[in-house]
């Protein structure tokens, strides 16, 4: 679409010049900027010096987003799709409506479904504008009755792993090392501080600020990505197979070195509940209680038991008959046995030397027993720390991988502790001292392990849901700790699971806002015809038209863009995006800079707006009141509860969030003028493992049940193999992808994708600044091979290759032969190659890498329905020119 | 009074910001970037390294492209910043040629960022091309100048202040205990192409 | 790391530093055929008469190459460090020279067309500055210090003797439009083998010279076996020596009467066409050192 631009600069004379404080939405990092308005432009966008989230500083993404607010392609009008064609490459044959008709056509539908069955409406949403979501998303979900949800390839490929064993182990989104006081830090398939995302400009200082200080990395990853170069050293591994090192490194501290931290494991861990034959905690009998053995006193007692004077992590105890084990004692011989480096070397491609040298310079940095004193406490100082992200769990050992690598840190006590692995986004606050909220610090449960009491879902990641048949349309629900499902709904046997397990409902209506599930979640085509296609109709709130709304959507509205809307929560949950080891917590708003442009709307009112005419906007403010207690700390208080039988504005809802949140005198109109509300830190909420009686788990006990459950369930419905159960074991283990099983084939290298700084998933290409850097960038938008591998292929830097996978999908690109890519392997950049007729600039740019991977049970976890992202491929010379 | 710039090559991570917080501050058309960056690989796998280099003009305290410059145009303040006159310069790209960083740059016209988009430029770019305009123009060579404007006004050069990883310092060289001349004493700074005898005001830290 | 060439001079700046040679060369001709006479007087007319006009054609193609050619006027003013100020100065002399030379012959000052000692002494003065013309360009381009294929004393001497061959060349062609003068022509023509011969000698010395420095490698070869290969070795290589050199060996030595004559005209045709594409050769070739950081390299891209 060809705007014609309706704003225009005004005159030379300068009328007006002012700077307003607000939060970034380029990516789901959320820096406080300030915007400068001069005449009713925005002409510049700086970093806010006051916001700890990014403490003055702006990325490349940031910047640009100067050109993104008036880029004439972006969606100005609603639009309605007259080409009743579906498909990937559709021409939708857009036809501008006015709001009104906008709302009429929405309304008419939406009426009909509420009236009939509710429950077949599915609300896919982007990830990179999180905050939007929990009000306008959820609560719309719950008002009008349906249960379906997913992010698409912002969520699946992201962390389906990641973020729930994260949830497990530290009651947070992510980890990072504590930049503060680290020594020596193992990244396993992750960029923290040298990426985008999360915190991202936060980190990227408090890393350089430690590499000054002497900070070491070993970074482990297929490519020598940005923290791969700026680390001490890059060790290469095949991708995939990183929690099996992680095993490899334990088996060498526990079973060669004698490296661990007792005290830790002894009080923070399960690892000295004991455990009965049957692989279940040995409970005692009066209390439920799991079982340790006090070596003191020679017996059996509950976890938590006052007169304890030591635990066991070792022998064979007898309790009630039973010949009983500490949990540390059958992890230790479960590694040894199972993971011996040889094999470990094999299945990673990391030598044997180099597991045993990583693994003790990690063992010893940890400094087990030393201390520090920090704001008058003294707490462990753990200067080691092994992290993880993306790159490591995508794949179908996803949750495995994710607990595997985590291990390391409890291992050697250096979790949330001065110099650790620390939850990241800082997952612990106490709440502002006048308000008490949000109020997020963990309990433990009955077992006393760990569970969160600030979440950014309703769905905790422990205690794992408890297997039942399920309801949603993915058959979510029925698993354990899924959080997003892709293998049941983007294959051709989406029908066959809905008849399987008697799903009594079928899709009806989609509400898209920003993502892109055609580009961004698997093979284009299987997602558009397997699951986008069964929708009867599709509303999409977009900035563009991209390749989701030409293919299927029916109404296009035109989104406002951040610097457009308000949002009261930007940086809480602050476990999702605010920054760690930082001296204050900030809270972040978002405020229009300029007045929605053309015809564009924010998504949140719109969205109030149509509850309000199906009539259902008491069931929304309702929603609202329920959805603010788990992921902003606290139940809303009496005075600013979203009265049921009110009418609110969205900007009302937001002032009164925020006075709840943050006090009396921090409504909406006050945090306007500073975009944000700071309060300082406790040492008691940065490095919180000892202040908090939590403990969590080494051995997963609860898997087993877990496991237990969702076979009875499936059975039930004769479908038994929707999962393979031996992933529902208590002990750490390493499962291959599809990938790791071709040895020998014509599919010789395995593609996988990685993702640059500047820019974020599939929402960038189309901004000229980013297209210009990524056209000087040597590397992303093309394909990399090792120089090596391409020589022997006969491969000449520049050519163009077609990569193609076991199925027969390919995609193409250019070939760059680099040093930095481990020879086996084939690595693309992420999210480009678009093809949308809305997104001139960033079409042709680039290479699709998602038609490369496959989205059935064969490559999901089987743990947490996680995807797997890489692809055994083959490559070829292409005939056409580059 | 000599400004300088330190760039901490252990600290940058390649992200490109500056190169787009200068486009942003300078409003620079389609093709010029007076901050550009520059990527790199070294070694043999698996011994490979990469870095990218920032680069900016380096107002060189023996500018080759003054010498080059047959107007007079190109100038040098007393505080070592080489600027370009827009009314005397003619356009013959000499500098372009003898400067061995690349940091000289001309276009023809302001072509739009959005060259599909029919009708008049977006609002921004409007702003953004009279503002050009204003301090440069098209046919003559345009460049760095530190943001000598924003340094006069009490801040940091654009490049400067958005540096994610704080990789990036300005200041005096002729002040020994200025944090870039303690900087290149104590992390060993080096110029680029030192051969050329340019004498650069750009320190570089080494990343390893 | 893909090192690029320079792309902002080309065929413009090409056309001027060709017309420039050409100009200054023929000019050199004529006047040395101005000082021999007799039935060389033909001769120095037509050297004179190329002279200053293809440099003022040749300063037409470098005002279309500048960015805001209003200020073309101004590139005469840094003489003290600027070689285009310089050379503006040198052929500026050179074109008032050139034609007060040629105005000898207009009205209304034939009647100084006997003052040879007057116009030897001009010509003389002339040709210094004529021989600047014809030489400084190289050295403007040397003055480039980053760009290694320019900066080595073998460009201003090579750029020298093309100028005085393609100068004889261009006096031969207007010698056999004009029409008579055969002696001469012969007489030119083997002169031109010489020089012919001498340029072979110094586009090898200069080539080889390229060995020294990685960006002057780069250079010579993507002017020997990549994108410029294809002009160098066809357009000045081929037209601009051998197709002369031959032509005009055998068109001396071999031919007589018009098969000569064609010889001639067809060798001079081609070298001249030559000059040109030596001119574009040198300057697509022309790439910037790397920026050095520890190990690793850099190309300049945008220039």
């Amino acid at each position: 679409m060809k705007a014609q631009p309706e704003v225009k600069a005004q005159s030379q004379e300068t009328k007006e010049d002012v700077w307003i404080p607000t939060s970034c939405g380029g990516c789901y990092a959320q820096c406080g900027i300030l915007c400068r308005r001069v005449n009713g432009v925005i002409v510049e966008m700086e970093g806010n010096p006051d916001t700890p989230a990014g403490s003055g500083r702006i990325c490349a993404k940031g910047t640009a987003q100067l050109m993104t607010l008036y880029d004439p392609h972006r969606v100005n009008y609603p639009l309605k799709r007259t080409n009743p064609e579906k498909g990937v490459g559709v021409d939708p044959k857009w036809e501008r409506i006015s709001w009104e008709e906008a709302y009429d056509i929405i309304v008419t539908k939406l009426k009909k479904y509420l009236e009939t069955d509710p429950r077949g409406g599915y609300f896919q949403a982007t990830t990179v504008q999180t905050s939007e979501i929990r009000f306008a998303v959820i609560a719309f979900m719950r008002a009008f009755g349906f249960k379906n949800y997913w992010v698409s390839g912002g969520g699946l490929w992201c962390g389906n792993g990641a973020h729930f064993m994260n949830g497990i182990m530290h009651a947070a989104w992510s980890i990072i090392p504590d930049f503060n006081y680290n020594n020596y830090t193992l990244y396993f398939g992750c960029s923290k501080g040298h990426g985008a995302g999360h915190a991202a400009l936060q980190t990227a200082q408090q890393v350089a600020d430690a590499r000054a200080r002497g900070m070491r990395a070993v970074v482990f990853d297929p490519y020598l990505s940005t923290q791969a170069a700026k680390g001490q050293e890059w060790v290469p591994i095949r991708v995939g197979t990183d929690g099996a090192l992680a095993l490899g490194m334990i088996n060498v501290l526990l079973n060669e070195l004698d490296i661990y931290d007792a005290q830790y494991l002894k009080i923070k861990t399960n690892a000295p509940y004991l455990i009965q034959p049957d692989a279940h905690y040995k409970r005692d009998k009066a209390t439920n209680k799991p079982l340790i053995w006090d070596t003191a006193d020679g017996k059996a007692k509950p976890f938590d038991d006052k007169t304890i004077k030591d635990y066991a992590l070792e022998g064979n105890y007898t309790v009630d008959g039973a010949s009983c084990t500490p949990a540390f004692q059958l992890f230790k011989e479960h590694v040894k046995k199972e993971y011996p480096l040889e094999k470990v070397a094999k299945i990673t491609t990391v030598s044997v030397s180099t597991i045993r040298r990583v693994a003790k310079e990690f063992g010893e940095n940890a400094r087990i027993g030393s201390t520090i004193t920090i704001q008058g406490k003294e707490l462990p100082l753990r200067p080691s720390a092994a992290i993880f992200f993306r790159g490591s769990q995508g794949h179908v050992n996803a949750g495995w991988t994710s607990l595997s690598i985590d291990l390391l840190n409890h291992i050697v006590g250096a979790a949330d502790v001065p110099g650790g692995a620390m939850g990241h986004g800082s997952p612990v606050c106490h709440g502002l001292p006048e308000t008490g909220k949000p109020d997020t610090v963990p309990y433990a449960c009955d077992d006393g392990l760990m569970v969160v009491k600030g979440w950014v879902y309703d769905h905790k990641p422990y205690p794992l849901r408890k297997p039942a048949p399920p309801t949603r349309l993915d058959l979510q629900d029925m698993f354990p700790s899924s959080v997003y499902n892709a293998f049941t709904i983007c294959t051709p046997d989406w029908e066959k699971y809905l008849e399987t397990f008697k799903i009594d409902y079928r899709p009806t209506f989609m509400v898209n806002f920003g993502s892109n599930s055609v580009m961004t979640m698997g093979n284009a085509v299987d997602v558009t015809e397997n699951f986008l296609k069964k929708f009867e109709f599709i509303f999409s709130f977009n900035i563009y038209n991209n390749e989701f709304t030409e293919a299927v959507a029916d109404i296009v509205l035109p989104d406002a863009c951040f610097l457009e809307r308000y949002t009261p929560c930007v940086t809480f949950p602050s476990t999702f995006c605010h920054p760690t080891g930082v001296d204050h917590w900030v809270w972040q708003i978002r405020q229009p800079v300029v007045e929605p442009l053309y015809e564009r709307r924010d998504f949140n009112e719109v969205m109030l707006e149509i509850a309000k005419k199906l009539g259902i906007e008491d069931k929304y403010y309702d929603a609202i009141n329920k959805v603010i207690p788990i992921r902003y700390g606290g139940d809303m208080s009496p005075k600013y509860k979203l009265d049921p039988k009110g009418q609110y504005s969205w900007q009302e809802v937001c002032d009164r969030v925020l006075r709840d949140r943050l006090g009396d005198n921090n409504g909406l109109e006050e945090l306007k003028k500073t975009g944000l509300v700071k309060w300082p830190n406790k040492v008691e909420e940065l490095y919180w493992r000892w202040f908090v009686p939590v403990r969590v788990p080494i051995y997963f006990e609860y898997f087993i049940e877990a496991g237990e459950q969702l076979k009875k369930v499936a059975e039930s419905f004769g479908m038994p193999e929707i999962a393979d159960y031996n992933f529902y074991k208590p002990l750490a283990q390493w499962n291959p992808c599809p990938s790791h099983t071709m040895e020998g084939s014509e599919y010789d290298l395995w593609a996988f994708c990685w993702r640059p700084s500047f820019h974020t998933q599939s929402s960038t290409q189309n901004n000229p600044w980013l297209d210009e850097i990524s056209l000087d960038d040597p590397w992303v938008y093309l394909i990399q091979i090792n120089e090596e591998t391409g020589k022997k292929k006969g491969l000449k830097d520049g050519q163009m290759i077609w990569v193609e996978n076991p199925i027969g999908k390919r995609i193409k690109g250019p070939v760059r032969l680099v040093h930095g890519v481990h020879p086996e392997h084939v690595c693309i950049a992420g999210c480009h190659g678009h093809w949308a007729r809305g997104t001139p600039i960033a079409t042709g740019k680039g290479v699709f890498f998602d038609d490369l991977t496959e989205c059935d049970l064969a490559h999901t976890d089987s743990l947490t329905q996680g995807s797997d992202t890489c692809a055994k491929v083959k490559i070829y010379a292409c005939k056409e020119k580059a | 009074m000599r400004y300088g710039f330190v760039i901490d090559l252990k600290r940058c991570y390649g992200c490109y910001s500056c190169q787009v917080a200068c486009k942003a501050a300078n409003n620079t058309p389609k093709g010029i970037d007076f901050a550009s960056c520059l990527q790199g690989e070294v070694g043999t796998y698996p011994n490979a390294l990469r870095q990218m280099l920032p680069t900016l003009c380096m107002q060189c305290a023996e500018p080759e492209c003054l010498k080059v410059c047959p107007t007079g145009a190109t100038k040098q303040d007393e505080n070592g910043i080489v600027t370009v006159d827009k009314d005397l310069c003619m356009g013959c790209k000499y500098c372009m040629m003898a400067c061995p960083y690349g940091q000289r740059h001309t276009v023809a016209e302001w072509a739009s960022y959005f060259p599909d988009a029919e009708g008049e430029l977006d609002a921004y770019q409007q702003y953004a091309k009279s503002k050009w305009e204003d301090k440069n123009g098209y046919g003559i060579a345009t460049k760095c100048d530190f943001c000598i404007d924003r340094v006069k006004e009490g801040k940091q050069p654009a490049c400067v202040e958005a540096c994610p990883a704080k990789a990036r310092y300005f200041g005096d060289l002729d002040d020994p205990e200025s944090e870039i001349s303690i900087l290149i004493k104590r992390e060993r700074g080096f110029q680029l192409n030192p051969e050329f005898g340019t004498e650069p005001s750009v320190y570089y830290l080494p990343a390893r | 790391m893909l090192l690029k060439p320079q792309s902002k001079w080309t065929w413009l700046v090409a056309a001027y530093l060709f017309l420039a040679g050409i100009g200054g060369g023929a000019y050199i001709v004529g006047v040395v055929a101005d000082w021999l006479g007799g039935e060389w007087a033909v001769i120095s007319k037509i050297g004179v008469v190329l002279g200053f006009p293809c440099v003022l054609v040749g300063c037409a193609f470098l005002v279309l190459d500048l960015g805001k050619p209003e200020n073309f006027w101004r590139a005469w003013m840094r003489p003290n460090t600027s070689w285009i100020a310089r050379g503006t100065i040198v052929i500026s002399v050179f074109m008032v020279v050139g034609a007060i030379h040629f105005g000898f012959w207009l009205w209304p000052f034939n009647s100084l067309a006997g003052a040879d000692g007057a116009r030897h002494a001009i010509g003389l003065l002339g040709a210094l500055f004529a021989f600047g013309t014809a030489i400084y360009t190289g050295i403007l381009l040397g003055a480039s210090r980053p760009i290694a294929f320019w900066s080595t004393a073998m460009l201003p001497l090579l750029f020298l003797v093309s100028a005085l061959s393609t100068g004889v060349m261009a006096v031969i062609i207007g010698a056999m439009v004009g029409g008579g003068a055969e002696g001469p022509i012969l007489a030119l023509g083997k002169a031109d083998i010489l020089l012919i011969i001498a340029e072979v000698f110094v586009v090898v010395f200069y080539l080889q010279a390229t060995h020294r420095l990685p960006e002057s490698r780069a250079s010579a070869r993507l002017v020997l076996m990549e994108s410029v290969a294809p002009l160098f070795w066809i357009g000045v290589a081929g037209l601009g020596l051998i197709v002369p050199l031959v032509l005009e060996i055998t068109g001396a030595f071999a031919l007589g009467g018009t098969g000569a004559e064609v010889a001639a005209i067809v060798a001079s045709i081609s070298g001249v066409v030559g000059g040109l594409f030596l001119r574009q050769v040198v300057l697509a070739g022309g790439i910037h050192a790397p920026l050095k950081a520890g190990r690793f390299e850099y190309a300049v891209s945008k220039v």
